[in-house]
């Protein structure tokens, strides 16, 4: 029976060594599925509004591409970092874990700064949720997409410090699993963000 | 292996607090009944009221307001907080048993989605005392549903069926994972029972369904607290998004309706019938593409709001198509019938009348999914005598049969044969009496979700008559309910009264807490009518008698969802202080949870007995 | 904690441990998709009839980068993982196909 702490007896994959942790991928990979319907309401949504500016400021009159640029890459980049989280937790190694999470947390941040600044730049220029359709379907499509980055980082953080004291066992792994799972999925939602949101709306507009 | 399990002894928790903090499956089943069945109650007694204001042209029992809070309320409740705990009910308390596990996969999240729906309902049901119901229809259509024309109580509704919604997310997810990973050594997926697989299917179904009506729901909710514009023409909306998005999640949700009584009723035939299903595979098989093909139909609600021919012609003959699989089904049925040796306690009554009934619900779906036709019956009468048919001639009376099936089961007494018989065959005719007629009101003419009409528009002696059906289906649940304690003080029901087929019958009635003392070996389908057939009088066992490990009972479902609720009534009242009291609750409940490992119990191996302990 | 009995505890067979490699080289590619989607937009060398499917279908070659290296969606073991991202994406095409064409009429 895995103990506690000695991590030489830590099974291989050690997030899939046991039922709760098998339950608890398969779980979230199911959930992820819901979620994909979720954001697809949202991009329907929005595709169907995306030209209903009502007056106001335009899509190709607010999106700035180096900024969008930035921010793809700083999620993009905390995704990858994710990854070697989950090659150090199949590697046992807990402290190449926190090392890795935390880089992936501060890049986090650093995305949720520039879409807070973003924002906030919007409200000025006029372009609030309240301002038009377009605006009500910009902001909860991105500003969902931001909760849920702000809530990863909340729980991988969480996860973080928790593991201080518990180290890594059967019961911690399959957290930082289902912790790194999430965090890519956001960025696969993010692709379609800039893709749809912000590239399909700058297209035919000054670019930057 | 869960780090660290406690070899403390079962913790001792009675009453109030037992069924409070309990994440044991069994005891959720019955929470789910109770808090189903009162709302079943409140949404029976408000459609007499309805049947009473329409019993008579120009009538004055209610007035209009009331009248579409009625009708809406009639709806919401019947769909969301009846029909579907009860169903949630009978998946709790017989799938586990049926794959032979010892309890769903995430015990603590099953408790979380009860309360969830319990807190969701609550709230909803408030809005009564507190301004008045919503009353935009149980579909709450923009433009209506917006602020302009509607008060605060389409809040509640908004904010009440987000709440109960992640409830029944959740509890898909659950019942997928415990029966893709936690089916007992030998059981393959086409082993399973067919109310296992129902079950599997319609989980499947509300994990792609809910998350549209969630999306819809706030985006309603934006429009009406935030000043968002999705659905306000004026400032660049689209009214017509609502309906999408609500039948996005809409018509998948009736098959979620459907498919677990299609479930049932497969059970009670051929265990009924002394003979095995018939087809069993394309059961199967048509289940699954019931489900499937139910995504695709949407827009069949939607034919008249100008989408254009081609769409129109795709969504009719999409819909068209559900017909040959479920057709399939009753003909599957039938069959397993030719050649049984049948017996009609109460369960198979209703099983039995099932039948004729859905398929003539099924019918007039057919008829609906012409477009040009559908011109005609749109937002007419025969649209609510369809529907009807197919919910309470379908569901309903596949609801009754399961719980008058599984009765001992779920609490070691058996129900009433002869209480059965009157509740069955008062229910029965009066449903007919009810809906029948409204077909004709429909084709002549009678609009739905209207408070009243004019005499001498030959619509006076129809629904007289559907009223009168009311006072049957009033008395046949009365019955019930008197059964229900008659059968309380009643003996103690065996393992398998009825001479069963599927692995919860092995057990006792009601199971011990552990369910299984050795998880069962599985060598085919309908496993334990194949031990029979060998001469054995139980399972084999899969694995050595051993201590077993059971998981805590935990009160954070209930404050979590305590949590959500009063949040609820900060967005409703624009109060946020309210509203960071209720999700700090509500997170912080979640972060302790995920913080303090659950270290669970166990039961020793000498204290696992035969005996059933009871519930 | 899912109750079941003690000796339930199955032990996975040795998986070989890739490397950081298929990783990084997803990572890569999505920064070049990524960049010649944005190229694509910013400097229109593409006819702009054709930019909004180009991007698109790069968007989901990314996509799907992400989801089969990064998160292991080619595995074995993810076959319901799999049929959750198809499904959730299949009932979201249809949704976004109507969305696109039939809510303008």
């Amino acid at each position: 029976m895995a103990t506690h702490h000695a991590n030489a007896v830590l099974p291989d994959e050690p997030e899939k060594a046991t039922l709760e942790g098998k339950n608890k991928i398969l779980g979230f990979w199911l959930f992820l599925g819901g979620e994909t319907v979720l954001f697809g309401s949202l991009f329907a949504t929005f595709i169907a509004l995306r030209d209903q500016a009502n007056g106001g400021p335009t899509s190709q009159q607010l999106f700035d591409m180096p900024l969008v640029a930035a921010a793809t890459l700083l999620l993009l980049t905390s995704s990858m970092t994710s990854v070697m989280a989950t090659l150090a937790l199949h590697k046992k190694n807990l402290k190449m874990i926190q090392v890795w999470l935390t880089i992936t947390v501060l890049l986090g941040l650093g995305f949720l700064a520039l879409e807070i600044y973003e924002f906030v730049h919007y409200v000025h220029e006029g372009h609030k949720i309240s301002t038009s359709a377009f605006g009500s379907a910009f902001y909860t499509l991105v500003g969902f997409h931001g909760g849920h980055v702000a809530f990863g980082i909340l729980w991988i953080t969480l996860l973080q410090l928790s593991a201080v004291k518990k180290g890594l066992t059967v019961v911690t792994a399959p957290k930082f699993y289902l912790a790194c799972l999430y965090w890519h999925f956001i960025d696969v939602v993010w692709v379609f963000i800039f893709t749809v949101v912000y590239l399909m709306g700058m297209i035919g507009g000054k670019v930057g | 292996m869960s780090a660290h399990a406690s070899h403390a002894p079962a913790p001792k928790r009675s009453g109030l607090w037992d069924w409070l903090t309990t994440v044991d499956h069994k005891k959720i089943a019955i929470l789910y009944l109770i808090a189903g069945g009162i709302f079943f109650l409140a949404g029976g007694y408000e459609a007499l009221l309805i049947r009473l204001q329409l019993m008579y042209p120009e009538a004055s029992v209610v007035g209009a307001k009331t009248f579409n809070e009625l009708i809406t309320m009639h709806g919401t409740t019947m769909i969301f907080l009846a029909v579907m705990p009860v169903i949630f009910a009978l998946m709790n308390a017989v799938v586990p048993l049926q794959i032979g596990a010892r309890d769903v996969a995430f015990p603590f999240v099953n408790a979380l989605g009860f309360w969830l729906f319990f807190f969701g309902g609550v709230l909803l049901n408030t809005s009564w005392f507190l301004g008045g119901a919503p009353d935009a229809g149980w579909t709450s259509y923009t433009t209506l549903a917006l602020n302009q024309y509607s008060g605060r109580g389409v809040d509640f509704y908004v904010l009440g069926l987000q709440i109960a919604g992640l409830g029944t997310l959740i509890g898909g997810i659950n019942f997928l994972v415990t029966i893709i990973n936690m089916r007992a050594p030998g059981m393959t997926f086409m082993r399973m029972p067919m109310f296992t697989w129902a079950s599997f299917i319609t989980s499947g179904l509300i994990l792609f369904a809910f998350p549209a009506i969630t999306v819809g729901l706030v985006l309603l909710m934006f429009d009406r607290l935030f000043g968002g514009n999705f659905f306000n023409p004026d400032a660049g909306g689209n009214v017509v998004i609502w309906e999408h998005l609500f039948w996005i999640f809409g018509h998948p949700e009736v098959y979620i309706l459907i498919l677990p009584a299609f479930g049932v009723i497969s059970e009670i035939i051929s265990t009924f019938a002394r003979k095995r299903l018939f087809g069993y595979s394309s059961m199967v098989f048509a289940t699954a593409l019931i489900g499937f093909l139910g995504f695709m139909v949407w827009a069949h609600h939607m034919f008249t709001t100008g989408l254009g021919a081609i769409a129109n012609t795709l969504f009719g003959l999409a819909t068209m198509l559900i017909a040959v699989p479920t057709g399939i089904k009753i003909f599957n049925w039938l069959l397993t019938m030719w050649g049984g040796q049948i017996r009609f306690p109460t369960a198979n009554l209703f099983a039995v009348g099932f039948i004729p009934t859905f398929t003539i619900g099924g019918m007039t779906g057919v008829m609906l999914a012409v477009p040009p036709a559908d011109y005609q019956y749109h937002d007419s009468y025969f649209v609510v005598a369809h529907f009807h048919y197919v919910i309470v001639g379908g569901l309903v009376f596949g609801l009754f049969a399961g719980l008058y099936y599984w009765w001992p089961k779920m609490f070691g007494k058996m129900l009433n044969e002869t209480i059965g018989k009157w509740n069955f065959w008062t229910f029965f005719i009066g449903f007919h009496l009810t809906f029948f007629p409204q077909h004709f009101l429909g084709l002549m003419g009678m609009p739905r979700r209207v408070f009243t009409y004019l005499k001498g528009q030959d619509l006076d002696v129809g629904n007289f008559i559907s009223t009168i059906g009311v006072f049957g289906m009033t008395i046949g649940t009365i019955l019930f309910l008197i059964n229900v304690v008659v059968a309380a003080k009643g003996k103690r029901a065996p393992a398998d009264p009825w001479d069963g087929r599927s692995l919860e019958w092995t057990i006792p009635s009601p199971p011990p807490e552990y369910n299984f003392a050795q998880t069962p070996l599985v060598r085919g389908l309908d496993a334990f009518w194949i031990e029979k057939m060998a001469g054995n009088k139980g399972m084999t066992p899969a694995e050595p008698l051993g201590d077993i490990h059971m998981p805590s009972p935990s009160f954070l479902p209930f404050l979590m969802s305590v949590g959500l609720f009063i949040a609820g009534y900060g967005f409703m009242y624009h109060n946020y202080v309210v509203v960071a009291i209720g999700l700090i609750l509500t997170f912080g409940c979640m972060f302790a949870r995920s913080v303090k490992d659950d270290p669970g119990y166990h039961i020793h191996e000498d204290e696992i007995e035969e005996k059933g302990v009871k519930a | 904690m899912g109750a079941h009995a003690h000796n339930e505890e199955v032990r996975k067979p040795k998986v070989k441990h890739d490397g950081p490699k298929r990783h990084v080289v997803a990572f890569i590619g999505s920064l070049v998709l990524t960049a010649l989607a944005f190229i694509a937009v910013a400097y229109e060398v593409i006819p702009v009839g054709f930019t909004v499917p180009f991007i698109v279908v790069l968007a989901f070659i990314q996509a799907f980068f992400q989801l089969f290296v990064w998160m292991h969606m080619d595995q074995k073991g993810h076959e319901f993982a799999r049929i959750s991202i198809f499904a959730g994406l299949f009932v979201i095409l249809l949704a976004v196909i109507v969305f696109v064409y039939w809510v303008w009429i």
